[in-house]
């Protein structure tokens, strides 16, 4: 039955992915190039760092490994949260399964189906990445090829299923019990739950400490780094991987290989776990579903007036006005999105608060360079995802109910421009925060000199320019307004797309900071004068990059809004 | 008034509409009928600016639709075949959220919402989010925001999709009240009695081109032709 669902899937895979008209060929290759260059810069990125950490800072095998240790616990949660929101939309509301569970299809086959479907449809990037990254860093430990298969088939997959797993079984316990004490209650507790275990897992191996450490202990951190793992630590997933690759770089491969039989061994009871709770639970899962969708309103009473009532008098033009209130409402109204960018904001400030706090002692100038730029790094990703959740699907969740807006007299750019300014609002807010936060400790370390600060400030400006003109532009270019869910779109080959196309903006970014970052250092570490002409080339360079991909946002977007609908 | 001149809609190498030319005048109702892909939704969508068409010239109301799309489409409205709405507003939210899209002044679309809510009978469910709403009651709160803004012409496409037999009726006799008013109308249908009923003069279109156009009044002698019925005229004129 699995086998012959399969079949058909794989036949409209299969012709929507190679279709032959132009439009989608030139797509396509669009796609190639674009994933082509990312994978290699990825790369590149993974050698180059893996280089830099153990040749030109001599950080030590070990220290790096705990590193990626960390870096794949933060893998492993966003993964993990990635699929439990995304495996709600496939599992639950999903019309394939409505159809399947009119046929006679066992539950646990509709069950393996969507599973996979949610897993391979949310991780295909994820597997390029990792494999590029994986790539890197082989490279330079001079693996032979058959390690990177190995260690993509045996490790890094098995790694991202599990979480997957993991994501499934908490998915269907929220289900479980919101039919008995309520949707809402189960939710708040179950994220409270789990940001606790975040928090526990950082208190005991947070990063930032780490940084702090190698600044106290430098250039002796290996040594230091031996005693500082904690107790829980070995018994994670993460660190099996993080020890499988570090007993390989070293040659030692029965070690590496015991660790890769807890992980394999982990990932196929967690999925075993996961079958038998759907052969009992998933259909009753997916009535409670249904019970909750038609529940979950709060009651409206028409005599009250709410929030951006459509019956208030405004200030704004009426064509603005009733724009921004269907934003509004479209947005609040839908769980899936208040609920997602709750999360997403609470996930910035925890971000924001632990940067804010870290302690730079150290004046060398490689290492506080690197520390830098990774930290400006994923402050510019955590924007990108940012924009590409909330943005990038706004103009195709306008759905079939576009007629609407497409047969006014209303012009498409003000409909671009409306949704642009609210999303650009948004990331522009929270990027500023980040700037800011994340700009602290190097105000501490430069002796309270405000330079990176006011560049934190300008770049966190220019960077959410050009990434929500981008995302809503393309958003507007690969538009399907047949998908009514915001995290499917955002998952989407086009979103995918979109998504590198930010990253390489913010890698050319970082290129550009570089040089004037690591001369403002240099002539604070060294006593020298810092001149300001240093930064202005660089940060007119900037803007004008940013400026040009916010340009090509903004024209894709609007053309898009005037295509045949 | 709504004029097409020599109109055609390619999609590649397929032409759905082809060298098109109608007039529907001022308080003329004008019935659009074909069978299943003739292009009737095309050149429709092509009427309201959904599509931009490949050749030949849309006014309506003496608009240029390509070069006034916006003075064009604030003197008509447009029904779609399939009432969609945004689920997350109530009706009455919908209702406020086009008044404002035709710029209609607040004190005004009150009096007119509170209107449109008692001539459709649509009060008990007004306040409820439209994605609990049936077909028939998407249908008519479509309906009713069309004709918020009083539009001179109004293009609707298959109106009774999904209505009950009381919903059909009201909206028979609205449509019918406003092409009396002067209203100029083209309604695309399947169902051949409403438009012998409801239209002055139909049209037929197959494969992109406009096989049959005449009045009420010449279609009854094309009947007579046959054997009574408009059915047996409709498979004569699109036959293959």
């Amino acid at each position: 039955m699995i086998l012959h669902i399969i079949y058909y899937k794989l036949i409209t895979f299969f012709k929507t992915t190679f279709e032959t008209r132009p439009v989608t060929i030139i797509r396509g290759c669009a796609s190639l190039l674009v994933f082509g260059g990312f994978a290699f810069a990825a790369y590149r990125f993974s050698y180059a760092t893996t280089y830099f950490v153990l040749e030109q800072t001599r950080t030590g095998l070990y220290l790096y490994h705990t590193f990626i240790s960390m870096m794949l616990f933060v893998f492993f949660l966003a993964v993990n949260l990635g699929n439990i929101i995304v495996s709600y939309s496939t599992l639950y509301r999903s019309a394939e399964v409505s159809f399947l569970l009119t046929k006679p299809v066992p539950y646990t086959s509709i069950f393996v189906l969507k599973f996979f479907d949610n897993f391979f449809y949310s991780s295909t990037t994820l597997f390029i990445v990792a494999f590029m990254v994986l790539y890197g860093y082989g490279t330079y430990f001079e693996f032979p090829w058959y390690y990177f298969a190995g260690v993509m088939i045996l490790i890094l997959i098995p790694f991202m299923f599990l979480a997957a797993c993991l994501a499934v079984l908490i998915l269907m316990a929220i289900m479980k019990f919101a039919g008995t004490i309520g949707f809402r209650k189960v939710l708040a507790g179950l994220f409270l739950l789990y940001f606790f275990f975040i928090f526990l897992f950082f208190n005991s191996a947070n990063p930032i400490t780490i940084v702090e450490k190698v600044n106290r202990f430098y250039p002796n951190v290996d040594a230091y780094l031996s005693q500082a793992i904690p107790g829980f630590l070995p018994y994670l997933p993460n660190q099996w991987v993080a020890n499988s690759l570090y007993f390989l770089a070293r040659g030692e491969i029965i070690k590496a290989l015991t660790y890769t039989g807890y992980l394999l061994l982990l990932a196929i009871i967690a999925f075993c776990t996961c079958l038998l709770v759907a052969r009992k639970f998933y259909f009753k899962s997916w009535l409670v579903s249904l019970h909750i969708q038609s529940t979950a309103q709060v009651p409206y009473d028409p005599a009250k007036r709410i929030l951006f009532d459509f019956r208030a008098k405004s200030i704004l033009p009426a064509q603005l006005e009733v724009l921004v209130k269907k934003e509004f409402f479209a947005f609040i109204r839908e769980a899936s999105q208040w609920i997602h960018l709750v999360v997403m904001m609470i996930l910035t400030v925890l971000f924001a608060i632990s940067i804010s706090h870290l302690n730079l002692r150290l004046r060398v100038l490689d290492v506080q360079l690197l520390t830098y730029l990774v930290i400006y790094s994923f402050g510019g990703f955590m924007v990108s995802s940012l924009a590409l959740r909330f943005v990038f699907p706004s103009i195709g969740l306008e759905g079939k109910t576009f007629w609407a807006l497409r047969s006014s007299p209303i012009k498409s750019e003000k409909i671009f421009w409306v949704k642009f300014l609210i999303g650009f609002f948004l990331v522009f807010f929270l990027a500023e925060y980040i700037a800011i936060s994340s700009s602290i400790p190097f105000v501490r370390l430069t002796a309270m000199r405000p330079l990176l600060l006011w560049f934190g400030i300008f770049s966190a400006f220019w960077i959410s320019l050009a990434i929500v003109s981008m995302n809503l532009g393309l958003g507007g270019f690969f538009a399907n307004y047949l998908e009514r869910n915001p995290i499917r779109a955002a998952s989407t080959q086009g979103a995918t797309l979109s998504f590198l196309l930010t990253l390489v903006y913010l890698i050319i970014i970082v290129v550009v900071i570089i040089v004037p970052v690591s001369s403002y250092f240099a002539a604070l570490f060294q006593f020298r004068l810092f001149k300001m002409e240093t930064i202005i080339l660089p940060g007119t360079l900037f803007a004008v990059l940013s400026y040009i991909f916010a340009v090509f946002g903004w024209i894709v977007g609007i053309r898009s809004l005037r295509r045949d609908f | 008034m709504i004029e097409l001149k020599n109109v055609t809609k390619n999609f590649g190498n397929f032409t759905a509409v082809n060298n098109l030319s109608l007039t529907v005048s001022k308080g003329e109702f004008f019935g659009f009928l074909g069978p299943n892909g003739a292009g009737k939704t095309t050149t429709i969508k092509m009427i309201v600016g959904l599509f931009a068409p490949t050749a030949g010239e849309i006014t309506v109301n003496g608009f240029d639709v390509i070069k006034q799309p916006l003075e064009a489409k604030q003197s008509m409205a447009y029904i779609p075949d399939v009432p969609f709405l945004y689920e997350k507003l109530t009706g009455r939210e919908f209702f406020y959220f086009i008044g404002g899209l035709y710029s209609i002044p607040k004190s005004t679309l009150h009096d007119r919402i509170d209107e449109l809510i008692d001539h459709f009978e649509i009060g008990p469910w007004i306040d409820k989010r439209t994605e609990d709403y049936s077909q028939g009651m998407k249908q008519r709160i479509t309906i009713g925001a069309a004709l918020l803004h009083r539009p001179k012409a109004i293009i609707i496409d298959e109106p009774m999709i999904g209505l009950d037999p009381r919903s059909a009726k009201i909206v028979r006799e609205t449509l019918h009240s406003q092409s009396q008013n002067g209203i100029s109308i083209l309604m695309s249908t399947h169902s051949l009695p409403v438009a012998e009923e409801l239209c002055d003069r139909i049209g037929i279109i197959n494969n992109g081109r406009l096989v049959f156009c005449d009045t009420h009044e010449q279609l009854q002698v094309d009947k007579a032709k046959y054997d009574g019925k408009f059915e047996s005229v409709f498979l004569e004129v699109t036959k293959q």
